[in-house]
């Protein structure tokens, strides 16, 4: 929206003008140069794809001259959209509520809120039906209410339902970032100027969180088209669907549709691109914002509201999860191996906080370029390479990860590195780039111009510019993006299982393995375990590291 | 933990200790019996014992390293990696994945390939890094441990345990009288809506190229059909119809015979029970597990050498208690609590068509509608 339309989102230009392209101003040939680079990297996924579209010679008139190829894709656009909606409207309410209300327990909420996206989602999924679907957990406890039987957990309902529960962490995280460092002038004025609440809400500071939300609804979508693990356990049949079950069958068309998704995820990607930039950008301060508006009685309700979203995203599979590992150490198969297990379950989580640290660092780092030549420049380089990182993120894990095999071993050069823990980071760093620079991208563009334009007329240099001006300022939107990262890093399998060195099992990995041979009981030891960690590792790395800077 | 301690008699005469938290996988199998134990003082008390049948125990393969691609689950296999490593000298690294995308990896890695050996949860797996040319040809002598049904005709790859499939059923649902002869008979009115089915699963997909290479493409398409229009519930794997059936929420379901197994240990309580189809129906047919050697294998001869052990009187033994799977040499018996694989007159195909034909099986199954 045009700021002019609006005088409450910028009653005072001069001061607060946000860092916006100015006509002609071009990025640094370094900066181009390396962001050139990095992007040339985020399209070997697409490379292969359409390498291997070459080399199979897929019958492109019959396959896309099929509606077996066109109702999974629209199963699976009109899937993305709902859940990227529904995962909005959810993560915004919960980032308003946990930032700007006076909600009890909202530290608790905080550290809660992002975890459900740490559920690998074919665990989460498994978990889920257990609990809810016919004949489980669920229908048990209300059995002796009356209730018979529940509906079975599958269909697009179910994959709506469950997908939002698993992924409006990627909305939540962007948007309680940004609100933290609105400027809370402006909905103050609006309050005083006599507008309620909801009115403050919707004309204020929606209008101010809005490339947060777009930026965590587009990662949803792509997330949705995505995925695999939970779509094939809820029974709805998308195109990832047909993309696996011909992966070995009929890899020509396996591929095309590869190169489907894909040319699809470039598409959403430009054009949520082009919507956010006539958005105004928002200036955001260097100091928390300590605003918090009285929810007076809806305070109690809107609690009521939260425990019981976050309830069943976090609750409900939990409950399974306990479920499966009491009833496992009470049968004979478990008793023995639960224990036992001990030392290999130290090193898995080891492992696994370790790299997905260093992807969560590595990630925001490499894509932070791109960020600044997007925001701060009318790059088109900069554009280009956007597109593609984040477009990568609607690739299956898998085809990513044997897109970097293609790459690696096409050439003797790298072939030292192959199955090594640094290409791994870099299989993480492909595929979770988009997390990484849409919540960037929102940090960057929270950067005040007339900060930098000071410091630049009293003579700093730009490291001391970036250092003492923009970083502190992007911190919360940076832990954000590397928060998201971190999560996403933690519960990744399929480039895992390829590329890991051997040996080198993560919590994912030994979960899969698990569920595998049907050892429930460990699996769902294994899984609360990793919820513990990521429980941790978010309050630890990016709630209360972004409360120390304060 | 509990650590077992066992006392060797070695040959000079000394006593060592041996502790079982040297081999902590071996623990991780619940159901292994008196079998195990003495294998495991054998082993760890070195070559003075006989070695179990087919295996070379004379250290010749100290110091080599073999790179074990494995589809196999590892709580499943890796105690016959540690019993080869104790026997020969060789040291297994063992990467564990799905079998689907264990054969995509070695087919994308091409000749870089780290892979020595393959081993697949299915023919079908096997058969594409076939197709694509990717295997070595195995010795006569590893070759006919087996059945030569049980193996490809060229030689390219052999079979190491076996799975049959069954219709699971929930024993509340379902009283015995209705369940079927024959598989054909799914198709019946009577069967709508009650019998799960997971099309997009390599052991459905063998069975029914299995069908194709028994009754042919059109008596399969129409069973397929058949299956549509009974609106079998689609579930995206064994473990997941299990779990269904299980549950209560589907009556039925097609599968293999170990899902139920497993499950039953974690929960006894269930009320599932597997029904074999009658005497040679296909219904009940077996599908091996596979090995084979990469062809881009720096070590091949070791290579052979642990797929050759994997048919070793020890290693199927292990097998068979530890997977609740059939061995496949015949001097090794099934495990506790199945029935004797003679008594079961589970079918046996031709595992070069069951290997082959993915492809058209696949075409089959999209026609169909089964998968909607």
């Amino acid at each position: 929206m045009a700021s002019s339309s609006n005088p409450l989102v910028d009653p005072l230009p001069s001061a607060t003008t946000p860092r916006r392209p100015r006509p002609g101003e071009r990025p640094a040939l370094l900066l181009t140069l390396t962001v050139a680079v990095i992007g040339l990297v985020f399209t070997g996924p697409f490379a292969y794809v359409v390498v291997q579209n070459f080399r199979l010679g897929a019958d492109f008139s019959d396959i896309f001259g099929s509606s077996d190829t066109w109702s999974p894709l629209g199963r699976s656009v009109q899937l993305g959209v709902a859940v990227a909606a529904s995962a909005s409207v959810i993560g915004t309410t919960l980032a308003w509520l946990v930032a700007r209300s006076d909600l009890p327990a909202r530290r608790l909420v905080a550290v809660l809120a992002p975890l459900p996206l740490v559920f690998p989602s074919f665990v989460g999924a498994t978990a889920l039906i257990t609990g809810f679907a016919t004949g489980g957990l669920l229908e048990r406890v209300v059995e002796p209410v009356g209730v018979d039987e529940l509906p079975q957990l599958a269909g697009f309902r179910a994959a709506w339902f469950v997908l939002t529960l698993f992924t409006y962490p990627y909305v939540y995280l962007p948007v309680v970032a940004r609100l933290r460092r609105l400027p809370a002038s402006v909905e103050e004025s609006a309050r005083l100027l006599g507008r309620r609440p909801l009115g403050v809400f919707t004309s204020v500071v929606l209008p101010q969180a809005r490339s947060a939300i777009s930026a965590g609804a587009l990662l949803v979508f792509l997330y949705t088209i995505s995925d695999f693990g939970a779509v094939e356990l809820l029974r709805y049949d998308t195109l990832t669907r047909v993309i696996f079950s011909n992966r070995l069958a009929d890899r020509g068309t396996a591929m095309a549709l590869s190169l489907l998704l894909g040319v699809l995820a470039l598409l959403v990607v430009a054009i949520e691109r082009r919507m956010v930039r006539h958005d105004v950008p928002v200036a955001a301060s260097s100091r928390p914002t300590g605003l918090r508006v009285p929810l007076r009685r809806w305070r109690w309700p809107a609690a009521v509201g939260v425990v019981g979203f976050v309830g069943i995203a976090i609750v409900g599979p939990l409950a399974s999860l306990a479920h499966w590992t009491i009833r496992g150490m009470a049968s004979s198969r478990s008793r023995g191996s639960l224990g036992l297990d001990g030392d290999g379950l130290g090193s898995a989580v080891t492992n696994t906080v370790l790299v997905s640290i260093v992807a969560a660092i590595v990630t925001v780092a490499v894509v932070l370029p791109i960020a600044y030549a997007t925001v701060h420049y009318r790059s088109r380089t900069g554009a280009i390479a956007n597109t593609f990182v984040v477009g990568g993120f609607a690739l299956p894990g898998l085809v990513t990860a044997l897109a970097l095999v293609f790459w690696v071993l096409s050439s003797t050069a790298f072939v030292r590195v192959y199955q090594t823990l640094p290409l791994l980071v870099l299989a993480y760093v492909i595929h979770f780039g988009a997390q990484g620079t849409r919540a960037s991208q929102v940090a960057v563009g929270g950067v005040p111009r007339r900060l930098t334009d000071a410091a630049r007329m009293l003579g700093a240099g730009p490291v001391r510019r970036f250092l003492s001006v923009d970083l502190p300022i992007m911190v919360p939107g940076l832990l954000a993006a590397a928060g998201l990262v971190l999560l996403s890093t933690m519960k990744e399998l399929p480039a895992t299982l390829l590329l890991a060195p051997i040996g080198f099992d993560t919590l994912a990995t030994e979960i899969w393995a698990s569920m595998e041979t049907l050892s429930y009981a460990q699996a769902g030891l294994e899984s609360m375990v990793l919820l513990g960690v990521s429980a941790m590792l978010t309050w630890l790395l990016v709630i209360r590291a972004a409360d120390r800077l304060d | 933990m509990k650590s077992v301690r066992v006392a060797c008699h070695q040959p000079a005469g000394t006593h060592t200790m041996v502790s079982m938290t040297h081999v902590p996988h071996l623990l991780r199998l619940r159901a292994v019996g008196l079998s195990l134990a003495v294998l495991l003082v054998a082993t760890a008390c070195g070559s003075d014992d006989p070695p179990p049948d087919g295996a070379s125990s004379d250290g010749s393969l100290d110091g080599v390293t073999i790179t074990v691609y494995s589809g196999r689950d590892e709580e499943l296999i890796q105690p016959v990696f540690d019993l080869f490593e104790a026997e020969t000298g060789a040291t297994v690294e063992a990467r564990y994945a799905g079998s689907a995308d264990q054969a995509l990896l070695i087919d994308t890695e091409g000749d870089n390939s780290p892979a020595d050996v393959f081993i697949s949860q299915s023919p079908g797996a096997m058969g594409f890094l076939d197709q694509q040319g990717r295997l070595s040809l195995l010795s006569a002598d590893t070759l006919d441990r087996v059945d030569e049904s049980f193996r490809s005709e060229s030689g390219s790859w052999v079979g190491i345990t076996g799975r049959v499939r069954v219709l699971v059923y929930n024993t509340d649902a379902v009283d015995e009288s209705e369940l079927p002869r024959s598989i054909l008979e799914l198709t019946d009115p009577a069967y709508a809506g009650r019998v799960a089915v997971a099309p997009a699963n390599g052991s459905f997909q063998d069975f029914v190229t299995a069908m194709r290479a028994e009754l042919g493409d059109e008596a399969t398409a129409d069973w397929l059909d058949g299956m549509a229009a009974n609106d079998a519930p689609n579930y995206p794997k064994n473990s997941a119809i299990v779990d269904a059936v299980a549950r209560g929420e589907i009556d039925m379901g097609l599968v293999n015979h170990y899902y139920l197994v497993e499950s039953l240990e974690e929960d006894p309580d269930l009320p599932a029970a597997n029904h074999v189809f009658a005497d040679g129906d296909l219904g009940s047919l077996l599908i091996t597990t596979a090995a084979g050697v990469i062809d881009s294998s720096d070590s091949p001869d070791a290579a052979e050498a642990l797929v050759a052990f994997l048919l070793s009187d020890a290693a199927q033994e292990l097998s068979a208690n530890g997977e609740k799977e059939y061995p496949l040499v015949d001097s090794v018996p099934a495990p506790d609590g199945l029935e004797p694989l003679a008594d079961l007159a589970a079918i046996v195909v031709d595992l070069d068509v069951l290997a082959g034909g993915l492809t058209g099986t696949q075409e089959l199954i999209d026609q169909s509608g089964i998968q909607q």
